[in-house]
């Protein structure tokens, strides 16, 4: 999975989001290093929706313009935990290597 | 979201500017989400912006070549690579036609070479062969452009049609390789013969069992 892909999915895994709130809590997650733009968004939502990992929750006209509301499907929450304890292992396992080769020096 | 506040003028010139840009996505896609992505993009733009930046056109250019290269809802994958399959094969037959203008004095010499005596009737009868191929290529390429159209839109009419033509460029095929002429423009006909396997690739896909009903379903819709 992108990191994209993956950071979309954990956006919406606390709620429904429109676009510019995926957006904006994109960047919140990633402590600013991941700017996400309409196009790469767009894309990504038509992808997940086709896979149906995410869906369309509602859609609302604010000041004239369409703001749709996107949600996780239970396919897309699995994927996502799937994918979490996947990157969480990795990272376990480099923390573990990490202090083994640190303690190894030490030593 | 909040659009920033920017005059009417800029507002509507910023607007102009990613709806240019927005009209490069697929029509369908377009008719699903042009308006949300709009709403987006102007609640990201800068107070002073009257156009779309670099880095977000260079972005909604590389999705709408990435949503080009995406089935469109409905559409199985086997249809959408017979359409590209079609696409590569005008693509190759293009090349065909330049390759058979360019390589016309190769030819006719090499057949001059093996006829002698016949050289002045030769010439003649090349030269009418190719303005022959030059002629039909182009109106070849036309109605393949407009078979994909109709293969796009899951027309019935358009698979017959499609089956139609790959029979012409079938007897076509055949009656090239009875003229001996692989040996006598190798370059056209390879290529030439490859535009064949394109069509025939697509064909098969066309008339995939995973196709029919994309073509039975948009009859219904139509009728």
């Amino acid at each position: 999975m992108q990191e994209a892909t993956f950071l979309i999915l954990t956006a919406l895994a606390a709620g429904t989001q429109h676009g510019y709130g995926i957006i904006s809590d994109v960047a919140e997650i990633s402590d600013g290093r991941v700017k996400l733009l309409a196009g790469t968004l767009y894309t990504a939502l038509d992808r997940l929706r086709a896979d149906g990992l995410i869906g369309v929750d509602r859609e609302e006209v604010v000041d004239n313009r369409l703001r749709r509301y996107y949600r996780l499907t239970p396919d897309g929450e699995k994927r996502l935990a799937a994918e979490a304890a996947r990157l969480q292992a990795h990272a376990t396992a480099a923390l573990r290597r990490l202090n083994l080769n640190l303690a190894g020096g030490v030593a | 979201m909040n659009e920033p506040s920017m005059s009417a003028s800029d507002s509507a010139s910023l607007e102009r500017g990613y709806r240019r840009l927005l009209a490069w996505y697929p029509k369908w896609f377009r008719r699903e989400n042009e308006e949300e992505i709009l709403a987006v993009l102007m609640a990201c733009a800068q107070e002073d912006q009257t156009r779309p930046s670099l880095e977000a056109m260079a972005d909604l250019l590389k999705g709408a070549v990435r949503m080009r290269l995406r089935p469109m809802p409905g559409q199985p994958r086997t249809v959408f690579l017979a359409v590209w399959l079609i696409i590569a094969s005008v693509l190759t037959e293009a090349a065909d036609l330049i390759t058979l203008r360019a390589t016309e004095g190769g030819i006719k010499a090499s057949v001059i070479a093996r006829y002698p005596a016949y050289a002045h009737a030769i010439g003649h009868a090349v030269n009418l062969q190719v303005t022959i191929e030059l002629i039909t290529g182009p109106i070849g390429i036309a109605v393949m452009l407009c078979l994909a159209w109709m293969i796009v839109k899951g027309k019935q009419r358009g698979r017959v049609a499609f089956a139609l033509f790959f029979g012409v460029s079938c007897l076509s095929v055949l009656l090239s390789l009875s003229q001996d002429a692989l040996v006598y423009a190798p370059a056209a006909e390879g290529i030439g013969f490859g535009t064949w396997a394109l069509t025939a690739a697509a064909i098969m896909l066309v008339f995939n069992k995973a196709s029919s009903p994309y073509f039975g379903r948009r009859e219904l819709v139509l009728t």
